[in-house]
């Protein structure tokens, strides 16, 4: 790896931008990543910018038990996001479908069955602390040793 | 069905900036001009009614709480209040005024978000932050009485979970207090801010008969001069703290912004009201729910919430069905507001101002 | 012409919530209103309603038929109101077209009751034709 391509990752993961989405949850879980962007929290401190754009993030934050909408859908999604990206899974129904994964349920968790999960924040919902420091210790490996491919 | 030719069928999300969930609204334009939309859900249906069906009062309790996120209190509230109702069973004085509170508490949060959600989308940020901020106030209230910041299940049948304590109260008192400052002073900026009124005002109306066509509730129904929707004048205890409804005549954007400000007031206000009067006394009066069939309703931050439960003689519930404030109201939203908006723009801001949610409507 | 993108098959989904007990009940009473298969009227339904429309139908239904209540005599029977602007089945054009046929029978002498019958007949023509 060059020093030129070092430095700019290293200056990359100073300026994290996070898009969400939301894959059939109960809404709980997107106020809590909501209540990050306010002034109590203030995400932008660390040099996170939501902006909720897949095409211009690094991190994306699956909030959801993925629901039959979305077949096809979040993949293209994770396609359309550039490398190098990771996807952090916001609560518990990505992970396991939490109370929605009983007979009879719609929703097909987990969610890392169809996209690369890289960390997950388990809770009902987790409070907005947890959210953003699953963000920040995920944030520097994001762009750690990355190249880009010929 | 034949489609009549337009100039071009823009689709608006799943995934939209703006949106806090996804749906997926087709505006039909001419230039910039919205003709119709249509909408397409299903990126939210889990079949919460589905998955209730055969469960155990405990159980679906916490489901019910989990059909939408942000006013998970009034579905806590109506759906163990419409268990007591069909086992009769009685809630003493403190714990049903304890319920307000709550319940207020969690009308407000969710009135606030609604707006910092409008607030975003016309990109006035800093009106937004401020909000935001006033909203994380709130919920540290709500977090204090409850202990949990969203889904906190905190009525159970026969009374609440926690009672206030002496330091809780006076800690709420002052700072509604400190709301109610906050809260004059952004209905204020939002009120006489020229960008926002033109943004706003006159933007995506909804009149009063479509309002009842599409049997639109909560504050949508009444920014369009329809007081009488409010279920709460038809609840026992919101009638004991003598409860009158707010309503507006516009029926645009900014009313519908507007509304939730002053609901946000009239909630501190009986948020006090139920403190002035709070009884000592038990929080817990005891029963255990039996069987029957019950319709009962209750006024969610959106408007009517109602649940139709059938229950056999171990309280397990053996139908359901649920129906959502949200569903009239974006109904209403994207066949009647979104019809003759001027510019494509406004359609976000204009979905926005309805505060849709999405997780409710599709459960 | 190019295949539209992003466009999805929404038949199971629009199903999915016709399957609802407040969704079934309301299918249930307009197909025995009118005759008509219960399959074939939940079909009709997905295919001119949107999914938003079809979540909201019942509600829509049960205020159309409080307003209805007020119509006056062929109108309330034929579900003027209710069939075309709560739960829009029907063009209001052709409703019109219907109601004055059966209002030219009832002059003509028929029975009411028989008169509104023929309309009815129309009507289901017009939802299965």
């Amino acid at each position: 790896m060059t020093v030129l391509q070092s430095l700019k990752n290293f200056v990359r993961s100073k300026s994290i931008h996070v898009a969400y989405v939301d894959v059939g949850s109960c809404n709980g879980c997107d106020i809590e990543v909501l209540a990050c962007l306010a002034p109590r929290y203030d995400i932008e401190q660390y040099g996170i910018f939501v902006h909720n754009n897949p095409r211009e993030a690094d991190v994306l934050l699956v909030i959801g038990a993925y629901t039959p909408g979305w077949e096809g859908k979040l993949e293209g999604l994770w396609e359309k996001i550039p490398d190098p990206k990771v996807a952090i899974a916001i609560g518990n129904c990505p992970i396991s479908g939490c109370l929605f994964n009983r007979p009879h349920t719609l929703v097909d968790p987990p969610v890392a069955k169809h996209i690369p999960i890289a960390a997950q924040v388990p809770g009902c919902p987790p409070r907005p602390t947890e959210i953003l420091s699953a963000i920040l210790s995920v944030a520097p490996t994001v762009f750690k040793d990355y190249e880009v491919r010929k | 069905m034949t489609k009549r030719t337009v100039d071009v069928s823009i689709p608006v999300g799943p995934v939209h900036p703006c949106w806090k969930e996804p749906a997926r609204v087709k505006c039909e334009t001419r230039g910039e001009f919205v003709l119709s939309a249509e909408v397409e859900l299903g990126y939210m249906k889990k079949g919460i009614e589905r998955i209730m069906r055969g469960r155990p009062w405990q159980e679906v309790m916490f489901l019910a709480e989990r059909v939408c996120g942000i006013c998970s209190v009034i579905h806590n509230m109506v759906f163990i209040e419409a268990l007591e109702k069909i086992s009769a069973i009685a809630v003493p004085e403190r714990a049903a005024l304890l319920r307000v509170i709550v319940n207020e508490l969690d009308r407000m949060q969710s009135h606030i978000l609604a707006n910092f959600s409008y607030c975003y989308t016309i990109e006035h940020e800093t009106l937004g932050m401020y909000l935001l901020d006033t909203r994380e106030k709130v919920m540290d209230e709500l977090e204090r009485i409850t202990g949990a910041r969203v889904t906190c299940a905190y009525i159970v049948p026969g009374g609440v979970r926690f009672d206030l304590r002496a330091e809780d109260a006076l800690h709420l008192r002052a700072s509604l207090e400190a709301l109610e400052k906050d809260i004059t002073r952004y209905m204020g900026m939002f009120e006489h801010g020229p960008l926002i009124a033109l943004r706003s005002r006159g933007i995506g109306i909804l009149t009063k008969d479509a309002a009842q066509e599409a049997c639109a509730v909560g504050p949508t129904a009444r920014a369009s001069g329809l007081p009488e929707s409010d279920r709460r004048l038809r609840h026992p205890t919101y009638q004991k703290l003598g409860f009158t409804p707010v309503s507006r005549e516009e029926g645009d954007n900014f009313a519908r912004i507007m509304m939730r400000f002053q609901e946000v007031l009239q909630s501190i206000a009986l948020i006090r009201t139920c403190l002035d009067t709070l009884p000592e006394g038990p929080i817990r009066g005891g029963g255990i729910p039996g069987e029957g069939e019950v319709a009962y309703s209750g006024e969610a931050p959106r408007g009517e919430l109602s649940y139709f439960i059938r229950t056999d003689a171990a309280g397990r519930v053996v139908e359901i069905s649920i129906q959502t404030p949200s569903i009239m109201n974006i109904e209403a939203c994207c066949h009647y507001m979104l019809k003759g908006v001027a510019s494509l723009a406004d359609v976000p801001s204009t979905f926005v101002s309805s505060d849709p949610c999405i997780a409710c409507t599709e459960r | 012409m190019r295949e539209p993108i992003y466009e999805k098959d929404l038949i199971a989904m629009k199903y999915t919530i016709l399957e609802s007990r407040r969704h079934d009940r309301m299918v249930r009473e307009i197909a025995a209103e009118f005759g008509i298969p219960q399959n074939r009227m939940r079909r009709y339904l997905m295919d001119c309603c949107d999914m938003l429309l079809l979540e909201n139908l019942p509600a829509r239904y049960e205020q159309g038929k409080r307003v209805q209540e007020e119509a006056p005599e062929p109108e309330r029977q034929l579900g003027a109101h209710l069939f075309t602007r709560a739960v829009p089945l029907l063009g209001e054009d052709r409703m019109l077209q219907i109601l004055d046929r059966v209002k030219e029978l009832a002059r003509g002498g028929t029975p009411i009751d028989q008169a509104v019958r023929v309309g009815k007949e129309m009507i289901r023509e017009a939802i299965t034709g």
